[in-house]
C-alpha cells in the first residue's frame, strides 16, 4: 500500500456552507504528515471524515485501504485517535479507561494487559494507572489518551493538537513517541498550531485554508516554493516596470535589454541568501566569489560584511564556505536567511485570504 | 461475544461512575424517598383539621345538631363559636381561621317560608384548603336541609338503614335518625395520597430517565468521551443498547425504592400484581430512555438537551393526571393529556396498584406505551449523529 490515505474531491458542506472543498491529497504510507490550518479551516471536518465519524457530502477517501463510504468498521479497527479536546472518562482509571477501548477494539484478554503495561511504560504513566482520570495533570491526561489511543496497534495515528498546553518535558515524551511510531513503520497524521513541532517531525505538510488544500510539500518544498513565488513577484514586478519603460520609449530595444529580462527572469533560481562575515575579506577574494557560478549577487556591507544571493543547490553553501577557506578567508560568522515554517503557513494562509478578498 | 463486551463495558461504567460520585449515589437513593415524603406529608392524604369559627345566631335543636354535625367532622377544627358574624370576618381576614361559617337567625325555625341562608366567608387564597372546605360544607349543609324538609313532611318519611358514613364526615343520625346516607366505595378507603403514588413513581421514573439520558449522551458526547467509543468499530445500536441496560438497571432500583418507601412511610397497599407493576415501571422506564435518545440525537450540549426537553418535561408532569384526575381539567389539556406517554403510564399504575386490575384491563395503555417506545427509539436510532 503506497498511500496511507487518498482522498478524492472529499468535500462536505453544511447547508450552504462548504467546510471542505473537493479535496484531493495523497499522504504516503509510514510517513508522518503535518496537517495545518488556521481555525475553522476546514481540518477538523477533514479528520473527523478520515476518522469516520461523520460523512463526507460528496467525494471519498481511502484510509489505510478501505473506503471511509463502504468500509467505516475496517477503518476504525486501522486507525487510532488522540483528539484535541480530552476524551477519556474523568471518573474512571486509566488502566479502566485503556481496558475499555482495548474491549471496544476487540482486543483478546491475553494481550491487552501486556501490550497496556508496555504502552503506560513508553509514555511513563504506569505509576498512575490507578488514579482517576480526572484527578490526573493535563499532561497526564494526554499520555493516558495516547496509550488508550494505541492500544489496538493502529496503522494510521491521528494527533490532534496533541502538545498544546504541556510542558517542554511531557511535549517531548510525545515527540519521541511520534519517531518511535514513525520508525515502526505507522503513519501520524498531526494536526498543529506548533510549527516547531511540525517541522521537526513531519515529512510531508499540508496546509488547508477555507476548506481547500493551500499547499502540500515537504517542510523544504514549501520553504523554497516560497521564496521562489515571492521573487517571482518581485522579479515579474521589475519586468512589467521595464516593459511600461520600453512602451513609453524611454529605453530602445536592443540586445542588452533582452538580457537584462532574461537574467532577471533567471534569478528566479536564486533561493537563498548566504550571511558572512570575513575579518579578512579583500577585492580579490570578492572578485573570486562574483566568478562562482552559484552566486548571482553580491552586496557588500562596511562591517565586512557580505550578503550572497545564491542558487538553491544542496552543495552551493558548501562550494562557497570551501572557496573563501580555500583563497585564505578568515570566516567569523555565517547563516542562511531561510523562510521559517511559520512564514509559509501565513503566506499560503494570507494569499488565500487575499484572493478571496479579490474574488469577492 | 465482543458486543455483549461492550454493553457490559457501558453498564459497569455507569455503576462505577455512579459509585465515585457518591452525591449522585445518594441522590438516586433519597431522591424517590423524599420524593414520596414530600408528597405523602406535603400534598397526600385527606385534608383534615382546617382552623374554622362557626356563628350561630339563635338556639334551638337544629344548631346543636348542625354544631355537632361541624364538630364531628374531621376536616373541621372549629376554634371558637361565636354570636357576632361581623367578628367571624374579621377572624377569616386576620387569618385566624380559613372559614366562618354563619348560621342564619331562623335556622331552627320550622314553620317559616323565609329561606334560611347560611353564609361560609371563606379563605380563597388558600386554594387547597378552600377546595376542601367548600364541597364539604356544601355537603354538610344539603343533609341539614334534607333534615329540615324530613321533620316538616314527617308522617311520610321512610326510615332506612345507614350502610355507611358519609364521604365527609357528617354523622347523619346526629341530626336525625329519619336521613339515611348510603356511600358504596368500589375500592375501599381511596386517599389522595393513594390516588398520587402510581403517578409520584411514573413521575420520578420520567424525570430519572429524561435527565439521566441527557448526561449519558449529551453529556458524554459534550466532553467528546462519547466520541471516543464511536471512533471505535462498534456500531451506535451497541453503545446506544449499553446505555439503555444500564439506564434500566439504575431506574429499575429506584421506582423497587420508592415502592418500598411508600409502603413503609404511608402504608401502601398494591392490590395487584407486584410483577406487572414492576414490568409497568420498566416499559415506562424504556419508553422515557426512548424519549431521551430521541433528543440527545442531535444536540450536542447538555445544556440544549435540557432546553429541549423541559418545556415537553414539565407540561407532561402537569397535564398527565400526576397530581389531578385529567376529567376536572379543562378541555384542551384533556385532549393533550393524550399525547403524553405519562398518562398512559398514570392510567396504568393507578390500575394495577388501586384497584388490583390484570393485564387484560389495561392492555390498551401497554400497547399505546410500547407504541410510543418503538416511534422513539427509530427516531433516536436513525437520527443519532456519531458526531455534531
Amino acid at each position: 500500500m503506497k498511500y496511507a490515505i487518498e482522498t478524492f474531491d472529499l468535500t462536505k458542506k453544511y447547508n450552504d456552507f462548504v467546510a471542505v472543498d473537493a479535496l484531493n491529497m495523497k499522504i504516503d504510507n509510514k510517513s508522518v504528515f503535518g496537517f495545518l490550518g488556521p481555525n475553522g479551516a476546514g481540518k477538523t471536518t477533514t479528520i473527523k471524515m478520515l476518522t469516520c465519524l461523520i460523512e463526507s457530502t460528496s467525494g471519498t477517501a481511502n484510509v489505510a485501504g478501505y473506503d471511509i463510504a463502504n468500509y467505516p468498521n475496517e477503518v476504525r479497527e486501522k486507525i487510532g485517535m488522540v483528539p484535541q479536546q480530552f476524551s477519556l472518562y474523568g471518573d474512571l482509571t486509566v488502566r479502566e479507561n485503556v481496558d475499555l477501548c482495548a474491549d471496544f477494539y476487540g482486543l483478546p484478554d491475553d494481550l491487552k494487559e501486556s501490550r497496556a503495561d508496555e504502552l503506560m511504560e513508553l509514555v511513563d504513566i504506569k505509576y498512575a494507572q490507578n488514579k482517576l482520570v480526572k484527578q490526573l495533570s493535563g499532561g497526564m491526561k494526554q499520555k493516558a489518551s495516547v496509550v488508550a489511543s494505541l492500544i489496538h496497534q493502529p496503522d494510521i495515528l491521528f494527533l490532534d493538537e496533541p502538545t498544546i498546553g504541556l510542558d517542554p518535558t511531557t511535549k517531548r515524551v510525545l515527540w519521541d513517541l511520534v519517531e518511535e511510531l514513525h520508525s515502526e513503520g505507522r503513519t501520524v497524521i498531526l494536526c498543529s498550531h506548533d510549527m516547531y513541532e511540525v517541522e521537526l517531525l513531519c515529512d510531508e505538510i499540508g496546509i488547508i485554508n477555507s476548506g481547500i488544500l493551500a499547499a502540500f510539500n515537504t517542510p523544504r518544498g514549501l520553504k523554497d516554493t516560497m521564496l521562489r513565488e515571492k521573487k517571482e513577484k518581485k522579479d515579474s514586478n521589475i519586468i512589467s516596470i521595464l516593459e511600461e519603460l520600453r512602451e513609453e520609449g524611454s529605453v530602445e530595444p536592443s540586445v542588452e535589454f533582452d538580457n537584462l529580462k532574461e537574467q532577471i527572469e533567471r534569478k528566479n533560481r536564486d533561493l537563498k541568501e548566504l550571511s558572512v562575515m570575513i575579518s579578512n575579506l579583500d577585492e580579490n577574494m570578492l572578485n573570486t566569489l562574483k566568478n562562482m557560478p552559484v552566486i548571482h549577487e553580491i552586496v557588500e556591507h562596511d562591517s565586512g560584511r557580505i550578503v550572497l544571493d545564491l542558487e538553491s543547490s544542496d552543495d552551493a553553501v558548501t562550494q562557497i564556505i570551501s572557496e573563501i577557506i580555500g583563497n585564505g578567508g578568515n570566516i567569523t560568522s555565517i547563516s542562511t536567511k531561510d523562510p521559517s515554517l511559520e512564514d509559509v503557513f501565513m503566506s499560503v494562509t494570507t494569499r488565500n485570504i487575499e484572493e478571496g478578498v479579490d474574488d469577492g | 461475544m465482543v458486543e455483549t463486551k461492550k454493553i457490559m463495558w457501558m453498564i459497569k461504567k455507569d455503576l462505577l461512575v455512579l459509585w465515585r460520585h457518591k452525591p449522585r449515589l445518594l441522590s438516586l437513593f433519597l431522591f424517590p424517598i423524599i420524593m414520596i415524603t414530600l408528597f405523602g406529608y406535603g400534598m397526600g392524604g385527606s385534608l383534615s383539621n382546617v382552623p374554622v369559627v362557626v356563628v350561630e345566631q339563635s338556639n334551638g335543636p337544629i344548631t346543636d345538631a348542625t354544631l355537632n354535625a361541624i364538630k364531628g367532622n374531621s376536616i373541621y377544627d372549629v376554634k371558637s363559636i361565636i354570636t357576632d358574624p361581623n367578628k367571624g370576618l374579621q377572624m377569616v381576614q386576620n387569618g385566624e381561621v380559613k372559614a366562618a361559617i354563619i348560621l342564619p337567625t331562623n335556622l331552627n325555625d320550622l314553620n317559616t317560608t323565609q329561606q334560611k341562608s347560611i353564609v361560609v366567608d371563606v379563605d380563597s387564597s388558600n386554594q387547597i384548603a378552600a377546595s376542601a372546605i367548600i364541597p364539604a360544607t356544601q355537603g354538610l349543609f344539603n343533609q341539614i336541609n334534607t333534615q329540615i324538609a324530613a321533620q316538616k313532611l314527617q308522617p311520610i318519611l321512610v326510615q332506612s338503614n345507614q350502610v355507611n358514613s358519609t364521604s365527609n364526615g357528617v354523622n347523619a343520625q346526629s341530626i336525625t335518625n329519619t336521613i339515611n346516607l348510603q356511600i358504596n366505595k368500589l375500592y375501599g378507603n381511596i386517599t389522595y395520597l393513594d390516588f398520587l403514588v402510581p403517578a409520584v413513581i411514573a413521575m420520578t421514573i420520567l424525570f430519572g430517565c429524561m435527565f439521566g439520558m441527557g448526561e449519558v449522551i449529551a453529556g458524554e458526547r459534550e466532553r467528546g468521551e462519547l466520541a471516543r467509543l464511536f471512533m471505535t468499530p462498534t456500531t451506535i445500536t451497541t453503545v446506544i443498547g449499553g446505555k439503555i441496560i444500564s439506564k434500566l438497571v439504575q431506574e429499575t432500583g429506584r421506582a423497587i425504592i420508592l415502592i418500598i418507601a411508600a409502603i413503609l412511610l404511608f402504608g401502601i397497599i398494591i392490590n395487584g400484581s407486584m410483577v406487572l407493576t414492576l414490568f409497568l415501571l420498566i416499559l415506562g422506564a424504556l419508553c422515557f430512555v426512548g424519549f431521551g435518545i430521541m433528543i440527545s440525537a442531535r444536540v450536542s450540549s447538555m445544556e440544549d438537551y435540557q432546553q429541549s426537553v423541559m418545556p415537553i418535561a414539565m407540561p407532561m408532569m402537569f397535564i398527565s393526571g400526576v397530581f389531578f384526575p385529567i376529567e376536572t381539567m379543562p378541555w384542551i389539556f384533556q385532549k393533550l393529556a393524550y399525547i403524553f406517554p405519562l398518562t398512559y403510564l398514570n392510567d396504568a399504575l393507578r390500575a394495577v396498584m388501586l384497584k388490583g386490575v390484570g393485564i387484560g384491563a389495561i392492555w390498551l395503555d401497554v400497547v399505546v406505551l410500547i407504541g410510543f417506545t418503538a416511534v422513539f427509539f427509530a427516531l433516536g436510532v436513525t437520527r443519532f449523529n456519531r458526531d455534531i
